[in-house]
């Protein structure tokens, strides 16, 4: 043999060692599944797209980096599949019943819409060990549906998504500094939609109020900026002017916002309408001195949709790409064609708290550990009092398997959204 | 399992809603005012068991109840109109059932939180089967025992004088009239039925889901309940089942894998299943063609 051969030889047994020592074995056959569902058809669409593109680049950085630690040592990778549910009480139940019984899943992200998720988490079993409730036991992570306090429903439900009452209080004591003389306000909302409706009425308006800022004509009776109160009063449409989420004609809500002369104007509702209102807006040449959205406008569907009459509008939201992990997960969304928001971007930190608490719970992974497995991970979710976000620090409500997570203020400026306050 | 088991009640519960639209288009009458049944039976029968915490079957038949008598008042000046003016009618009732449960507000604490509708933020925890321990083939069976009864019934009907009078509206108003029967009655009646099954439909829909809210009755729903009869085709009831599990088993479920083509696949296979089956997927000569091969045989009546 000669040395040339010796040496490559030795080489070849030095090289062979330090990647099996670097990267552990893989375990082929056994794999981290998570199952998620969303919108991903009809006029909330691009939300399930938006998720399952984070996602899709979430799991493909876990596994790049080597997978999941299961609880014998292995490394195992992690996979995921996607389902559409719309934006349905239905689909979403079905999809999680098969889920639960035909794939293995460890653990579910979903569903987009707050009424799907409210008739999904009815189907779980309320309290754990309760041998009398025959809901389902299977642990969800809900990354896009935001309607305050649904979670609770079911120990197995959890959350992660911003807490609005906590964003609209701070961004309202905010504005009240940065406009001193902004006395009046008016808005509006598509009254269809729990989400927009219930925070209008009940967080945005009182947290205006709470900061000084008067209903027009003065002010809504019962509505005195604590959560909820008055909020009867605040969509009666003597009021507030309002629309629903098919509407496709904003002129007489938009005469309304003329007529009332308002200072600081709010449009509590999704994109697709947002867009809508503004442009009509637009179109009739209102232009108030400040301009609040709802916290799901603050998405690229906006500026795709109206980023010239959006100009100006404040909004809070738990998502901006100002961390080099933030700007990651964008540039992830976007090569998966998608984009990264305050809801589809908690797709992203769910994969990582998924990892983390299989690694913690030391889950197996295996077909017959797979009831365990999922206690285990419910379990460990709950326990979970801090876990790294793409913006900051995200704490856990154990109780209410809620989060609160950091938040910025953005502004629509020439197309883009700019962050013009981080108060984290 | 219990995935087979969810979509087994879907489409028992579904088939009762294609059924409450079968009774009346054998009338000739199109009717888009079921999913008003259909919602008017779920929150009574929500409201029976959450508020007033009624056993499941008293609350059950009491909303099917409500409901009927609500088809039956609204069946008078709805159906002084036909054709598509009816459809614009009952259009109309359904939306106003719809916006009513809209704007619906009834909370009673229960313990540490409040129960009962909740205007746009819809009607939760009506967790009856699962808080009393009703494991997945326990409400399947539950909700399939209706079903089948309610089959049995209209089978049995189709079959009887009430059947051959419902059919003869539905061919020729003026002939049935000249021989005395009363237009009025039979189309009232028929409403009736159809509201008393919606209401079971929707008992049974509201218990499985847990939580209703308004966006569950849109026009949508009302169109899926004229389209089963439609697609499956009047000449049996059990052409309603054939669509119901077509729609619901084989294209909404069936497809889901396809993504972000099911829709589209969907709208296509609908088409095409209509333009091949133009009486309905289970017409007359497939009924035909089944007697057959179960060595049943006979003559059969025409096809509606």
């Amino acid at each position: 043999m000669s040395i040339t051969k010796l040496i490559a030889m030795a080489l070849a047994i030095l090289v062979s060692t330090f990647f099996a020592l670097a990267h552990p074995v893989v375990a082929a056959d056994r794999t981290v599944k998570i199952a998620a569902w969303g919108a991903k058809s009809g006029p909330l669409r691009s939300f399930g797209v938006n998720s399952e593109a984070v996602l899709k680049g979430a799991v493909k950085s876990i596994n790049d980096s080597g997978g999941v630690k299961l609880g014998d040592g292995t490394m195992a990778k992690m996979e995921f599949t996607y389902y559409d549910s719309a934006c349905n009480a239905d689909q979403a139940i079905s999809v999680a019943r098969k889920v639960e019984s035909q794939t293995g899943a460890l653990i579910g992200i979903g569903p987009t819409c707050s009424g799907a998720a409210a008739a999904m988490y009815g189907i779980f079993q309320k309290k754990v060990g309760d041998k009398s409730d025959t809901g389902l036991q299977f642990p969800i992570l809900t990354d896009t549906a935001i309607r305050p306090g649904l979670a609770k429903k079911s120990q197995w439900t959890f959350r992660n998504v911003p807490n609005e009452i906590t964003m609209y209080d701070a961004l309202f004591k905010w504005l009240r500094s940065k406009y001193p003389n902004a006395k009046t306000i008016y808005g509006g909302t598509e009254t269809d939609q729990a989400h927009s409706r219930i925070t209008f009425a009940a967080v945005i308006v009182q947290k205006a109020k709470k900061y000084g800022f008067e209903w027009v004509g003065g002010g809504i009776e019962g509505v005195t900026g604590k959560i909820i109160a008055g909020m009867k009063n605040v969509l009666n449409v003597s009021k507030s002017s309002n629309w629903l989420l098919a509407d496709t004609n904003f002129s007489v809500q938009a005469r309304a916002f003329k007529r009332s002369g308002a200072d600081m104007m709010i449009i509590s509702s999704h994109p697709f309408t947002t867009c809508g209102m503004l442009k009509e807006m637009r179109r009739q040449r209102i232009k108030p001195k400040v301009l609040v959205g709802l916290t799901s406008s603050s998405s690229a569907e906006t500026l795709k949709g109206c980023s010239a009459a959006a100009e100006g509008i404040y909004i809070p939201t738990g998502f901006a790409p100002i961390t080099k992990a933030a700007a990651k997960v964008a540039a992830a969304a976007e090569a998966n064609g998608g984009a990264a928001d305050l809801h589809s971007a908690a797709a992203w930190e769910n994969a990582h708290i998924i990892k983390q608490v299989v690694e913690a719970t030391g889950v197996m992974a295996k077909p017959e550990t797979l009831k365990a497995d999922r206690r285990k991970v419910r379990d460990g979710l709950e326990k979970l009092v801090k876990v790294d976000g793409l913006m900051g620090e995200i704490g856990r409500v154990q109780d209410e398997g809620e989060s609160i997570k950091p938040y910025v203020f953005v502004q629509a400026q020439k197309g883009a959204w700019k962050v013009v306050h981080d108060p984290r | 399992m219990s995935y087979y088991l969810g979509l087994a009640q879907l489409i028992g519960i579904h088939t009762l809603l294609g059924l409450s639209a079968y009774v009346l288009m054998l009338t000739g009458q199109l009717s888009l005012g079921q999913a008003g049944f259909f919602a008017i039976g779920a929150y009574s029968a929500g409201i029976l068991t959450v508020i007033f915490e009624l056993p499941i079957l008293p609350a059950l038949l009491a909303a099917a109840v409500i409901a009927a008598f609500f088809a039956f008042i609204v069946g008078f000046p709805a159906l002084r109109v036909k054709g598509l003016m009816l459809v614009v009618a009952t259009i109309a009732f359904g939306e106003f059932v719809r916006l009513f449960f809209f704007n619906l507000s009834w909370r009673v604490p229960r313990g540490d939180i409040e129960v009962g509708p909740d205007s746009t933020n819809g009607f939760r925890e009506i967790r009856y089967f699962v808080a009393n321990g009703w494991s997945p083939w326990e409400i399947t069976t539950f909700v399939w025992t209706f079903v089948i009864l309610v089959m049995i019934a209209l089978w049995w009907m189709d079959r009887s004088r009430a059947g051959a009078v419902l059919r003869a509206v539905g061919e020729d108003e003026l002939a049935t009239q000249s021989v005395g029967v009363n237009l009025t009655a039979v189309k009232v009646t028929a409403m009736t039925a159809g509201g008393f099954i919606a209401g079971i439909g929707g008992a049974l829909y509201a218990h499985t889901a847990t939580y209703v809210d308004h966006l569950t009755f849109t026009v949508l729903l009302a169109t899926f309940a004229v389209s089963y009869p439609i697609l499956g085709g009047l000449s049996s009831v059990f052409g309603t089942l054939v669509a119901v599990i077509f729609i619901q088993g084989v294209l909404v479920e069936g497809l889901r894998f396809l993504g972000d083509w099911r829709n589209i696949v969907f709208g296509l296979l609908i088409i095409i299943a209509m333009n091949l089956k133009p009486d309905g997927l289970f017409d007359a000569r497939t009924t035909r063609i089944l007697r057959r091969a179960i060595g049943l045989g006979g003559r059969e009546k025409s096809d509606a």
